[in-house]
């Protein structure tokens, strides 16, 4: 256990230092969530009866975290590959779930510069009050919607070790996860059948602790029901993992670039 | 240590652009070898022969699609895992390191990976760099180092967890002189240090140096195994000699083939001149009788040598 | 004329192959047919949220510009990988070749463009209940292709410096951005700070999107001429500078032999 967490988190500062150092990955990861910050401020300030700023700043900084995770994750395969190293990280003796997971989640880390870029762009263009009710909580509530966000594109990920043009499925989910996880859209406002598919999904509850930790409401609940089914994701990818990983070696598609 | 029995492996792709077809390409037809304990063993071959896929399979990457394999008695197929543990596999080339990071990091995520960690980490690693030569430089960014060093780093990475079988897939591709008869002299001391190693390349002299025992590799098929000495002997017992000659013709090459004791003359084309290869077999020395069949054609360096490594190689080859 | 004809269509089919060559089913299903509606949904949803304008005004706005990501991109690349066609066009004798050549490349993109928008329109009509009736489609098709025809226009542009930039996606992506932000596709004009507003007067989309909303609501194509006329001379200007730009890069690589990027 405690190997796996200390293979785990060498993989995750490896691949996060990694993709710090590279900077259309961080020009894309500051700069993107912007866009939709803007747009999510602008929206709420036309008309009176639109939630707070603050509330729209943390949703578009969420956003942000999926954003890249979602552009990224399918090419993060992609990108071992390219650099040749997707061979030796399959013929390691490690789990390749151990070997994938520090990569997503790496990922979604880098959207840690996401919030960072669009909480400051709102304080300084629009005057959002960045104004937190339990910091602690927050402090915990980020990292764990990032878990969260990165273990769902590590499930997708898992995909990709055999089909390569799923990747372009992952981009394709970038808005309906946005809508669906209630990162800026209330569920009450969606169709009522989306609210189990929502509770399914672990961001859509990392969403809710972020957003309680800052303007205030429960935060254990959601932070518990992120984390389980961010466990719950884990082992699905395992068993993808395991059963791609064995379509790869037969068909020969590890080292094809 | 490693044995391999009749194994295959068909490649599926398609042709065309337009109308895709299947098409079914078997790189590996049936190789069956075996590598003993503490043995340099090389897989020699040309480009495509089937080198690379051979070697995949064996470290557990692909699956044959027929026959076996056994790497320290356990199976490629169901025990890959524990394979995985006991083996290392360096590749050439300059892919298959994290550029931006330096050669530490690399080694840390590495040995990881391969189950070393903790204290034994560290000491491991400083072991590695001293065996490769790379004490010093572990600190810089493995986009600054050259294709002898990355090679370095590769080897080093592939013995973080002091595997017991090394598999080397033409590890001194593109490297500089000096910087692969470094790499010759680390791939020795491997097999001086008590590791089997098996070793995939084309270069002859290569082979020829390093390896306890070499299979010839060609269309998937082994054409001719044992050591250097039984190869080069094997095929075309006797001696080579070679004549410069300024206008042959295929009649006087005839004549030469037809002369009791030689094998095999090529003639390989030279601008003006040609080059005549002649390998004959036995002790007897040909080279009066090789030069009074040419009478009349222009003919200017003569020389007789033992046959090489390369001599046999091409002949195995190019016998299919 | 026949000569002229058949350089157009020799342009289009080199622009519609490069277009294929990146679009495979497994993109083209995504991103470019389901890709409008997701955005759709999310905006509409959004405006919700915000009790902004109506579904329809949200429909119809993220529809056409959902125009811009294939006609950006597919201009992008069409432009970016032909080094053989600028060999061909070394060749071409009149203006009007050119031209001819020009203008058969942009087609295939436009068309693309327009479908991959109606998608949207398609989308917000099954799963919000966008309704117009049936007079309206004929108006609605319409400025759907000329704002294509605008969005093309700007792509050609776009092509045209990414010769030199390089940076094709970024720049699509960026521009797309500012589409998104600034041409009331989702912010109405009105509560948009003055600049942007003024920027997007000279924007594609932007007179379009405004018709067609009036025209989703009933009224006529006539009572619209004055947007639809100002949003194809808009794509025309973009088309003519992305023609001029071309051309000059062209001159100038023939002159520092650059033309033949690695």
């Amino acid at each position: 256990m405690t190997r796996g967490l200390r293979v785990f988190w060498t993989g995750f500062v490896l691949h996060f230092k990694n993709l710090s150092a590279s900077p259309f990955m961080m020009t894309t990861a500051a700069i993107w969530p912007l866009v939709y910050a803007t747009l999510a401020f602008l929206m709420f300030r036309a008309t009176h009866q639109a939630p707070s700023l603050l509330y729209a700043a943390l949703g578009a900084a969420v956003m942000g975290i999926w954003s890249t995770t979602a552009t990224s994750a399918g090419g993060a395969i992609q990108q071992q590959r390219w650099y040749g190293i997707l061979e030796i990280l399959v013929a390691a003796p490690t789990r390749l779930i151990l070997v994938l997971a520090p990569i997503t989640v790496a990922i979604a880390g880098i959207g840690i510069y996401s919030v960072c870029s669009t909480l400051l762009w709102g304080r300084l263009l629009f005057g959002v009050p960045l104004h937190v009710s339990h910091p602690l909580l927050f402090a915990v509530a980020i990292p764990a919607a990032v878990l969260s966000i990165g273990l769902l594109g590590l499930v997708l990920a898992s995909t990709f070790v055999v089909y390569r043009s799923a990747q372009h499925l992952s981009q394709a989910l970038e808005y309906p996860i946005w809508t669906i996880t209630g990162m800026l859209i209330p569920l009450s406002l969606l169709p009522g059948w989306i609210t189990p598919v929502a509770w399914a999904l672990a961001p859509t509850w990392g969403m809710r602790a972020v957003r309680h930790a800052a303007l205030g409401g429960d935060v254990g609940v959601p932070l518990l029901a992120c984390l389980g089914l961010s466990a719950a994701y884990t082992l699905l990818a395992m068993l993808l993992l395991h059963h791609f990983e064995r379509l790869a070696r037969e068909r020969a598609t590890l080292s094809l670039t | 240590m490693i044995e391999a029995i009749e194994l295959r492996r068909t490649y599926r792709t398609t042709t065309g652009v337009i109308r895709r077809r299947p098409l079914e390409v078997e790189a590996v037809r049936g190789i069956t070898f075996g590598v003993e304990q503490g043995e340099l063993f090389g897989l020699l071959g040309p480009n495509g022969a089937g080198k690379t896929t051979t070697i995949k399979m064996l470290i557990t990457l692909l699956l044959p699609t027929a026959g076996s394999a056994r790497v320290l008695g356990l199976d490629v197929v169901d025990d890959a895992r524990e394979i995985r543990k006991r083996i290392g596999y360096v590749f050439g080339g300059d892919r298959g390191l994290y550029e931006r990071l330096s050669a530490l990091d690399n080694l840390r995520y590495f040995a990881e990976l391969y189950g070393v960690s903790g204290k034994a980490q560290r000491r491991r690693i400083d072991e590695v760099l001293e065996l490769v030569g790379l004490t010093g430089r572990e600190q810089e960014r493995v986009e600054g180092y050259s294709r002898g060093m990355r090679q370095r780093l590769h080897i080093a990475r592939g013995i973080l967890h002091d595997p017991e079988v090394v598999f080397l897939d033409e590890p001194t591709i593109g490297v500089d002189p000096v910087g692969a008869r470094e790499l010759r002299q680390t791939i020795s001391d491997l097999v001086a240090a008590g590791k089997t190693v098996l070793l995939t390349t084309h270069y002859m002299f290569e082979a020829d140096s390093l390896c306890d025992r070499i299979a010839v590799i060609a269309k998937g098929r082994i054409v001719g195994e044992g050591t250097p000495t039984e190869l080069k002997a094997g095929v075309h017992a006797g001696r080579v000699t070679e004549i410069e000659a300024f206008g042959v013709d295929d009649a006087a090459v005839t004549r030469l083939k037809e002369i009791d004791g030689v094998t095999a003359v090529n003639v390989e084309e030279r601008d003006q001149k040609q080059l005549l290869v002649v390998q004959t077999s036995g002790e007897r020395e040909l080279t009066a009788i090789l030069l009074a069949e040419l009478d009349g054609v222009e003919v200017g360096r003569v020389a007789s040598r033992e046959p090489t490594l390369e001599d046999a190689y091409v002949a195995l080859v190019t016998a299919e | 004329m026949r000569t002229w004809l058949r350089i157009f269509f020799v342009g289009g089919l080199i622009s519609f192959r490069a277009l294929f060559s990146w679009i495979r089913p497994s993109v083209y299903i995504p991103t470019l047919l389901l890709g409008p509606t997701t955005q759709i949904l999310f905006f509409a949803y959004l405006g919700r949220t915000a009790h902004l304008k109506s579904d329809s005004w949200f429909v119809v706005g993220n529809a056409v510009q959902s125009a811009s990501l294939a006609a950006l991109f597919g201009m992008g690349f069409a432009i970016d990988g032909e080094r053989w066609t600028q060999t061909l066009s070394a060749v071409l004798a009149t203006p009007a070749d050119r031209a001819a050549l020009f203008l058969g490349r942009a087609l295939p993109v436009l068309v693309n463009a327009a479908i991959t928008a109606s998608t949207g329109f398609l989308g917000g009509a099954l799963l919000l209940g966008f309704r117009t009736s049936w007079s309206s489609v004929p108006g609605l098709a319409l400025l759907l292709v000329v704002a294509s025809f605008a969005c093309t226009g700007l792509g050609m542009l776009i092509g045209a410096l990414g010769l030199r930039l390089r940076d094709v996606p970024i720049i699509a992506n960026l521009t797309m951005a500012v589409l998104l932000i600034f041409c009331g596709v989702n912010v109405p004009l009105d509560k948009l700070p003055g600049w942007m507003h003024a920027t997007a007067e000279g924007l594609p989309v932007t007179h379009a999107i405004a018709a067609a909303r009036r025209v989703a609501d009933g009224a006529s194509l006539g009572s619209v001429r004055t947007p639809l006329l100002v949003e194809l001379a808009i794509g025309a200007a973009y088309l003519a500078a992305g023609f001029v730009l071309l051309r000059v890069f062209e001159q100038q690589g023939r002159r520092h032999g650059t033309l033949d990027r690695a």
